[in-house]
Formats: structure tokens, sequence, C-alpha cells
């Protein structure tokens, strides 16, 4: 008797005991979830997605149980500055592509702020230097390697109206040059800096005053003028300049990892254009240091700042370090040997830069900013906009605010047609400068009416014709098309209207076409092919996409 | 054959005696181990970690880390209960503020200097009426190991700057080269751009704050003695000003500092002052990015000492004051402090621990430029008034 009561004691015991145990494994499976959103930078897109899916998938978790996820979105680290002190983006963390940006985010979130935006000298993911990629050939025809080149010798070839045959290569036409938008993009602000720098002949302590010399407003100037378009995006860039080859972009700013990824393509038979190489400025360049920023903002929570903490150390940790070489960064673990593809093979020196130039002050690079929008290369745009029975409702009605807003996005010295078609071909305004007609502009849009057939051929071949006889060949020259279904009435057939536009699309500089396919009935396709034609950019819209879609066409200009 | 008949009493006695092990060893760890091994893993949940937290000046990050999971490995216990070592690299002197603002709570504080440990003492004495550390107290606050500090520059170009053997100019060699608008191009290297001199902030790091302190001497040509009339002297303010003017980047940690430094290579740093210790770290680093690095001894300098001291606060209790002290006795044991010299640079504070035995960095790093026996005299370090007006001119002309 009290030998079973022994046992049915331990039997109780071992009952419970499995009973705790099986509650703790049901625990785990309802465990909460800590999200941390990340916007950063695309050039490292390729570097941290596949480490963002793993780490998701190994279901790290925070002290209290919870099991994070990070959800990253690719964003220009000058326009996600504006955004988060906005509000209208509430990330966790901020990764841009550099610091150099950094005082005057912090500048502007103290406005609004008791605090900065972000606490200490945050880390560094991986590195890698700006850099000019120029052909291979053309940097030789330069006096490259033996001489080295920098912002002055593209100032130089910038100031020549003869462009490449003043060096004996007349057939490379003129000095094509690139680099994104310093409103949006992390290498667009280095280069307008490193250029204001190279104009007033100076290295570090960039002033105001310097911003007022002459000498440096006009050879911001000249750089400026032989840029065939800018961009959100060093990603686009460099994608652009290594599928078109060199009429298209003589030299791009850009960073050292996309000339190593375009080299490894080359030598890996993925690509069959000549070789390309980085040059370092020779007065020197910044860095893209890719900081990782936790943000110190009331959205932040003290769990996602713990998670996001661990994702850090994750991402400085040596296997995911040594991957970033892979991509062609630079670790930002310094225990890591630079070694291939970072060499001269891959188009770079590891060696290089051997200087920098100095971070201006905030208020000095918003002069900066503000300077560039006084010498920057005007736009001479056609917006053709479709206004066929087929855009009533919701369509049309998304297209005229999204123009009007469109509009607010160009400045005075733009010049501005605005084409629309049905069974005929409608002039709403011609090919002159903004400023003077803004306010008339924005009511002409806001009045499109839709109606009949469509002539999408003819109209983009009345834009193209127009922009020819009428624009400025040292302005950008673009055609802007929307469009929501086939051609129904053209006198011209598709095959003559690409005749015509690819006969002078080789070039950077010829005009430039960017295509909306608007709706499902678009004939995505044909618009696909005037687009890609010129070496403009196909996007695919919807009456709640279509504001975004002209917002990001405008960084191009 | 007739069965031995069960004592059911002693049996009884025995089930309770195992019982009251068992639960007795439920409430206290300490005799956790006496229970049955099997029973008590699988029924007991795990006695609770003594958790210490240590906060410490990044420039011993790798000695740190590697010392704790050795220790760990031995499995250390307090009172039945196993140690939890949470180690947080911090700038030195911001270590020590975040304290005193209440916005950390260590169990012990390791920055770089007794320097930041003796002010602690007197703004913790300031602000709560006693001090959290005592530093005559060999127990609770101990040196761990040395370095002095040093000047680090990539070797071709402090050979352009200096040679291989400076003289006692090597200050004012700097100085000049710093503040020079020409930069390199003055010394025949155009390409080479400005010239960038660096240290840390004075303000969150010893090691900038020894550089501050060594500059005044420097300026008034003395080893002892700085007074604050010597810090108000204006000859000697804007001579130090120009200097960290031309200074683009201040570090907050002597560690992470370093790092960048081998990071970047010499596009971002020419020259900069640093501990010892993280130049030898880095030494080997240093060559798989951008090539040798050469250690310049100044003609006066200072030891960073990395004294570990237990907290005197009312968030540390006696178990983690038992546990961070155990770590200390292994910190001091021989094999970490072989290892402190041997593997990351530090030099011994048991002078039984030769520099230069077979395979000693000190050794290996002899071509560059590391010294062994001849290491520079050390200044006198000043009064807490001399010390606060430095940080005080620096906070209100320079601060980053």
């Amino acid at each position: 008797m009290q030998k079973s009561r022994l046992f049915q004691f331990i039997g109780l015991l071992i009952a419970f005991s499995l009973f705790l145990s099986s509650c703790s494994a049901l625990s785990n499976l309802v465990t909460d979830k800590v999200v941390v959103t990340m916007v950063y930078g695309s050039e490292k897109e390729d570097w941290l997605v596949p480490l963002i899916e793993a780490f998701n998938q190994a279901n790290h978790k925070v002290e209290s149980g919870a099991v994070i996820e990070i959800k990253a979105i690719p964003m220009g680290s000058i326009e996600s500055a504006r955004e988060i002190n906005a509000g209208t983006i509430q990330p966790t963390v901020w990764s841009p592509a550099s610091s150099i940006y950094l005082p005057v985010a912090n500048a502007e979130w103290r406005q609004n702020h008791a605090d900065d935006l972000y606490a200490g000298t945050p880390n560094d993911l991986v590195l890698s230097p700006v850099v000019i990629a120029m052909w291979k050939p053309m940097a030789e025809a330069l006096g490259w390697p033996e001489k080295a080149l920098g912002w002055s010798d593209i100032g130089e070839m910038a100031f020549s109206e003869e462009g490449w045959t003043a060096y004996g290569y007349p057939e490379w036409g003129n000095f094509k040059f690139g680099h994104t938008h310093p409103e949006y993009s992390n290498s667009g602000i280095c280069a307008v800096i490193a250029s204001t720098y190279a104009g007033a002949g100076k290295q570090r302590d960039l002033t105001a005053a310097d911003l007022a010399n002459q000498q440096a407003i006009d050879f911001l100037a000249a750089v400026e003028k032989s840029v065939i378009h800018y961009g959100s995006s060093t990603g686009f860039f460099a994608s652009r300049m290594f599928e078109r080859g060199p009429s298209y972009l003589s030299a791009a700013v850009m960073y050292e990892n996309l000339v190593v990824y375009q080299e490894n393509e080359r030598l890996t038979g993925n690509s069959n254009q000549m070789p390309v190489v980085a040059i370092y400025p020779k007065e020197g360049t910044f860095w893209s240091n890719h900081p990782y920023i936790v943000l110190n903002a009331s959205w932040v929570t003290d769990e996602q700042r713990e998670a996001a903490k661990l994702f850090e150390d994750y991402l400085l940790d040596k296997p995911q370090q040594l991957l970033a070489i892979e991509y062609g960064f630079r670790p930002a673990d310094p225990s890591i040997p630079l070694t291939t593809p970072l060499d001269e093979n891959h188009g770079v020196d590891p060696l290089q830069p051997q200087t920098v130039l100095e971070v201006p002050d905030a208020d000095v690079i918003r002069g900066i900013e503000a300077l560039w929008y006084e010498v920057k290369k005007p736009v001479d745009l056609v917006l053709v906009v479709d206004a066929s029975g087929s855009m009533g409702g919701e369509k049309i009605n998304a297209v005229r605010s999204s123009l009007v807003q469109f509009t607010d996005l160009l400045g005075d010295r733009d010049r501005l047609e605005i084409l629309t078609f049905n069974y005929e071909i409608h002039e709403l305004t011609p090919l002159t400068e903004l400023g003077d007609k803004r306010a008339d502009v924005q009511r002409r849009v806001s009045g499109i009416i839709e109606e009949g057939d469509t002539r999408l051929y003819d109209a983009v071949l009345k834009a193209y014709q127009d922009l020819n006889e009428f624009g400025d060949p040292d302005h950008i020259r673009a055609i802007v098309v929307l469009s929501d279904g086939q051609d129904t009435a053209s006198g011209n057939a598709l095959d003559a209207v690409l005749a015509a536009i690819g006969s002078h699309s080789e070039s950077g500089d010829a005009t430039k076409i960017f295509s909306i396919a608007y709706g499902t009935d678009a004939n995505e396709d044909v618009l696909k092919n005037i687009a890609e034609i010129t070496g403009g950019q196909e996007y695919f819209g919807e009456p709640d996409t279509i504001q975004e879609i002209y917002k990001a066409i405008a960084t191009f200009f | 054959m007739k069965t031995p008949k069960i004592n059911w009493i002693l049996l009884t006695v025995f089930g309770i005696a195992s019982l009251a092990v068992f639960v007795f060893s439920l409430v206290n760890p300490a005799f956790r181990g006496n229970a049955y091994a099997p029973l008590r893993e699988g029924l007991l949940p795990p006695p609770d970690p003594i958790q210490i937290t240590i906060y410490y000046g990044t420039e011993k990050r790798d000695w740190l880390e590697q010392m704790r999971e050795d220790f760990l490995q031995t499995d250390p216990r307090v009172n039945g209960h196993p140690i939890e070592i949470e180690l947080e690299g911090m700038g030195s002197r911001e270590m020590v503020l975040s304290v005193l603002d209440g916005s950390i709570e260590p169990t012990v504080l390791s920055p770089a200097s007794s320097l930041q440990i003796s002010l602690f003492q007197d703004l913790s004495t300031q602000k709560f009426g006693q001090a959290m550390v005592n530093t005559a107290d060999q127990q609770n606050c101990h040196p761990l190991v040395e370095t002095p500090l040093v000047l680090v520059a990539w070797k071709e170009r402090g050979q352009a700057l200096w040679g291989l053997n400076p003289g006692g100019d090597l200050w004012k060699e700097l100085w000049d080269a710093a503040t020079d608008p020409q930069g390199w191009a003055s010394y025949g290297h155009p390409d080479w751009g400005f010239f960038k001199f660096g240290h840390t902030s004075p303000l969150k790091s010893n090691s900038g704050f020894m550089t501050s302190i060594l500059l005044a001497y420097e300026y008034h040509q003395k080893s002892a003695n700085l007074s604050v009339a010597d810090i108000q002297n204006p000859g000697f303010q804007s001579w130090f000003l120009q200097l960290e003017s031309s200074i683009t980047d201040f570090g907050d940690s002597t560690g992470s500092y370093m790092r960048d430094i081998i990071a970047y290579g010499p596009s971002k740093y020419d020259v900069v002052a640093v501990y010892e210790s993280v130049a030898i770290e880095q030494a080997e680093n240093a060559i798989g990015r951008y090539g040798e690095l050469y250690i310049y001894y100044p003609p006066r300098t200072l030891m960073s000492d990395h004294p570990y001291c237990i907290l005197d606060a009312d968030w540390v209790d006696a178990d983690q004051q038992t546990a961070a002290r155990l770590f200390l006795d292994y910190l001091l044991s021989d094999p970490a402090q072989e290892s402190a010299v041997m593997d990351f640079g530090f030099r011994s504070v048991d002078p039984d621990i030769a520099l230069d035995q077979t395979g000693s960095p000190f050794l290996v790093l002899g071509a560059n430029g590391i010294q062994i026996d001849s290491l520079p005299p050390e200044v006198e370090v000043p009064k807490g008034d001399v010390l606060d007006a430095l940080l005080d001119f620096w906070a209100r002309n320079v601060s980053d």
C-alpha cells in the first residue's frame, strides 16, 4: 500500500514535469514578433538582402523571447534623410550610403526635437570609396595611369568644346559625364561637393565665401554642363553605363564596388563591354561608409533597439564581413585583408585613395545644394499624355494631380512642352521656360479632358521632332510619355517611329524617353521598346502609384 | 528461502532525506550539486546566473572577450550560481559620465587609465557624498595591464615627416605639418593631400585626454607641475587650437578609432596619437589593408594602466561583487597576463612576465619602431583642477 503511494507520488511528479515542459514548448510556438524596419542605401542591396533572409530564417530572439524580423527598404540616402525628418517614413534603423549628410539630417532633426537623431558615432557596415568610373581606353587617352586624374580633369574636359577630339579621338564625340541627383542620392551630393572643392582649389575648409567665388561657380556649371542626366540611384547609373557602353557615358561618379561588380561580369563573360577602371580623384574623395544608425526617435521601442543591435552584431560578424568583399566592398572589419576581387584585374586599386576631402559643415553643404540648383543643367522636356476615352474616371483624375505636382519639381529655367493625344494631338503649352508660365501650365493640366482614340505613335514622333527642332543641345532633352492602351489611330507605324528615334539614340546626350504603361490595358511591350531604345526607363503605373512614378522620373532632371 | 524484509522505516527516512535535499536544492542553488543529477536536470529550473556588467575601454576588447570565454569555461560559480559577464565597450571618460548621470549601472568600470578613476572618485563623492570606487582597495580596484601613449603613422608617411629616428622635436614637426596650408605638398607629396593628424575626443576617451595633457606639457617644456595658469596661457591656447582645428575626426573610443584607421587607411589618417597596445594589435591587419605602421615614442609620455574597479553602488550586490572579484583574479593570473603580452600587445602588470620572449610582438615589431626597454619618462599626472580646466577649454573651443 505504502509502496504504491510512493509510485503514485513519483508518477505525479513526472506527469507534472511533463506538463511544465510541454507548456514551455507551446509558449515557444506562439511567440511574439519584433519587427525592425531598416531603410538603406540601395548600393549594398546585393550583400544585404540575402543576409536579411538568413537572419530572419534563423529566428533570432530578443530577451523577452520575441522573434526578430528585419524588413528592409532601399531608398536614396538624401531622400531618406528628408523623409525621416518629415516623419513620412519611420524606420528603426537607417543606413544611408555615407555619413556625409548626417550633420545636415541631424541639424534638421534638431529643429523639432530636443535630442539628436542618433547617439554616439554609428558603426560602419562596409566601405567603398567614391570614384569616377571611366572606360579604360578613355582614361588612358587622358594619360592615366601614369598621370593621376581628378575632378579638375573632369572640369577641363567639360570646359572644352572639343570633347574627345582634343585627345585624338573624334569618334568618341562629346565628353559625357554622369552623377546622380544630389537631392536624392549620396554619390550625387559627393560629386557636387567635390566639384565645388575643385573649383575653389581647396581640399579642406570649404566655406560659405567659397560658394560665392565666381571661379568655383563657373567650374561647377561646366561640370554640370557635361552631365547627360541625373537620377535617384547610383546603381541605376552604373547599370545604364555598363549596359549601353561608352557612347552613352564616358564617365560617371559611383562607388568602387560597382566597378568591381562590372569587371567581374566582364571577366566571367556576362558583359562584352570594354574594361572600366576606377579613377581615385587626385585632389581627394569621400568614403561611402554605410553607417548603421538606430534612430533616436519616439517611434523606436526598447525592444526594437535591442533587436536592431543584435542584427548589427550579425552584420559585423566575420562571416558576413568576409562576404562583403565578394561584392566589391572593403569590409569594415580591419582584420580582413583587401584581396581579390579588389585588384587591378577588376579595375580598382586597393591602395587608393591617397587622400580625402574634408566633409564641410551642414550650412556649407546646404549652400552647395542651393548653388547646384542655380547652375545645374536645365531640361527641355515634352510631356506626352494620353487623353483618349479609356482614361476616364479615376485614371485621368490621378494623372491631373500628379502632373501638377510634377511641374512643381521642375526648375524655373527648365523648358516644358505638353502634348495630349486622342484622335488628334493638342499642344497644351509650347517648349518654353517654365518659370514664366508655371501657374498657367498647372491650370491647363488640371483641365485635361479625355475622349476618343489613341494616336500614341504620332504623338511620340511629334514630341521627338519638336525637341530636335526647338530643344537646346546644351540641355537635358527628354520625353515622358504616358498611355493606357493600344495605338488605334496613328498615321505612322511603330517601326517607322522607332527607326526615327533609334537612329540618334546611341549617344548619352541624345533625347531620352521615359514611358509609363498606365493600367492593365496599356501596351507594355511597345512602351518598353520606345524607352529602351533611347536609354531611358519604362514604368508600369496605376492611379494609386502614378504620383510616385512622376516623382521618380523628376529625379533624372 | 526467505526474502529479506524491507525496512520500511529506513526507506521512509531515506526518502524524506532525499526529498529534503531535493527541495532544499530548489531553494538554494549552493546545494544543487548534491541532488541526484538526472532528476535535478530534468526537473529543476537552472539556477539563476549572477550577471555582472563590465564597461571597458574598447582598446582591450579582444583580450577581454577572449579572457571571458576562457574564464567561463572553468564554470566559475558564486554560491552555486553560474556567472554571466556582459562586456560593453565605451570611451573611458564617457563611461564615467554615464554612471554619474544614471544612464548606465555597471558592476565594474574598466577605463583605459586610473586618471579616469581618480576623476570618478572625486565626482562621485561630490555627487553622492561617497566615492563609488576606492582606489586604495587593491582587491576591488586593480590595474590589469599597461601601455604607453605613442604616435602611430603609416610607415611611408611617418618616414616622410620624421624619418626613422626623430629627435625631441617630434611634436613640433607634427604641429608644423598639420598646420601647413600646403599640407603634404610641402614635403614633396602633393598626392597625399592635407596632413591628417588625429586623436580621440578628450571629453569621451582617455587617449585623447592624455594627448591633450602631453601637448600642454610639451608647449611649456616641462614634465611636472602643470598648472591652471599654464592651461589659461594665451600662447598655449592658440598653439593648441591651431593643431586641434586641423583634426577632422575625433573618435569616441581609442579601440574603435584605431580600427577605423586601419579600415580607411592613410587616405583619412596619416598620424594618430593612440596606445602602443592598439598599434601592436592592429599592426598585422594594417599590412593586409594598406601597408606597415610605424610607432614613434614622444619625448614624454603617460601610461594607460586599465584599472578594473568594482563599484560600491546600490545596484551591485554581494554576489555580483564576488563574481567580479573572481574574474579580476582570473585576469591577473599568469595565463591571462601572458596572453595580454603575447597576443594583444599589452605590457603586463606582473614584472615577471617578459616582453622579449620568443614570438613576442614586442620583438617582432622592433622593425616598426617598438621599444621594449627605453620608454620615455612619464609626466606627472596633473591635479584635478588642471584637468578640469583643460577639458573645459577643449569643450568650449574645439568640441566635436
